[in-house]
């Protein structure tokens, strides 16, 4: 069987790889990709304490949140499509509107 | 021979998580962002394959199906659209690079902190099984589509319908942000 403290280990790992990713790179692209790992990394979470637990509940939550990432992928690609329009590229260094 | 499958068998879900682990690595590592998708689609099926090893199969195959079957082919029609720019990133990781790399590590120590004990602990002596008194006659590991939709439509039939609706909303969000203009 599989322990809880495994699950933990391996969902910590992937989420940090994620904000890694989301500090460090700096194509709007693959921050987006890094966003949906961390939501991965939480489902995986959700996954293990509902088996834990003996209850459907987190694994009903877990598809919820599949269906957010989802929703959450089109529109920030559609966001990158239309940046990508306006001023030719994505990356996050050359779009600096804000600065000043 | 057996022994060895059998020991794969036991070790599945740490075979999969280390193979996970491997294509994210992939994905922030890779210079080009084909790379960094095709990484990206090898981590998303390695969790599909944690997923099945704690026996939620029907969230495994939904994985496969919406981040193998759909996300993935998104970020790709995207990054065939995209990166055909003049510019590139000079070098792939930021300039403020060195905090980026402090952030990570003092948010990797808050976490450690956090999970100290169950890292660094004794293993804990329950594994992942199922409580058979909470289960209310219904059998999560055989039943599994059964006790997921049973927590969807009946426990969480709200947060169900606002997401439908998150969905439409974001929908109708991307045709307008992507639009040409002169429609």
């Amino acid at each position: 069987m599989v322990s809880l403290n495994a699950v933990l280990v391996i969902s910590f790992l992937l989420f940090s790889i994620g904000i890694a990713g989301v500090l460090i790179r700096r194509n709007a692209l693959i921050i987006l990709m890094c966003v949906e790992l961390m939501l991965n990394a939480a489902n995986l979470n959700f996954i293990a304490f509902a088996r834990h637990s003996g209850s459907a509940s987190g694994q009903a939550f877990a598809l919820l949140v599949m269906g957010f990432a989802a929703a959450e992928v089109a529109v920030g690609l559609a966001l990158v499509v239309a940046l990508y329009r306006r001023r030719d590229t994505v990356q996050v260094d050359d779009i600096n509107l804000l600065k000043g | 021979m057996e022994h060895f499958i059998e020991t794969i068998g036991r070790n599945m879900f740490a075979i999969f998580g280390v193979l996970a682990l491997v294509g994210a690595l992939i994905m922030i590592g890779a210079r080009s962002a084909i790379h960094s998708v095709l990484g990206f689609l090898f981590a998303m099926l390695n969790i599909a394959g944690c997923f099945l090893a704690l026996e939620a199969e029907f969230l495994g195959v939904a994985q496969i199906l919406v981040y193998a079957g759909g996300i993935v082919v998104l970020f790709l029609f995207v990054v065939m659209l995209v990166e055909m720019s003049k510019k590139h990133e000079g070098e792939v990781f930021q300039l403020q690079s060195r905090y980026a790399v402090l952030a990570v590590a003092g948010g990797v120590a808050l976490f450690l902190g956090v999970f100290r004990k169950a890292i660094f602990g004794a293993p804990s002596p329950e594994s992942l099984v199922l409580r058979p008194e909470l289960a209310k006659g219904l059998d999560v590991a055989h039943q599994n589509a059964q006790a997921v939709s049973r927590g969807l439509f009946a426990d969480y039939l709200l947060p169900f319908e606002i997401l439908s609706v998150i969905l439409l909303v974001a929908l109708v969000g991307a045709v307008v942000l992507a639009k040409t203009e002169r429609v």
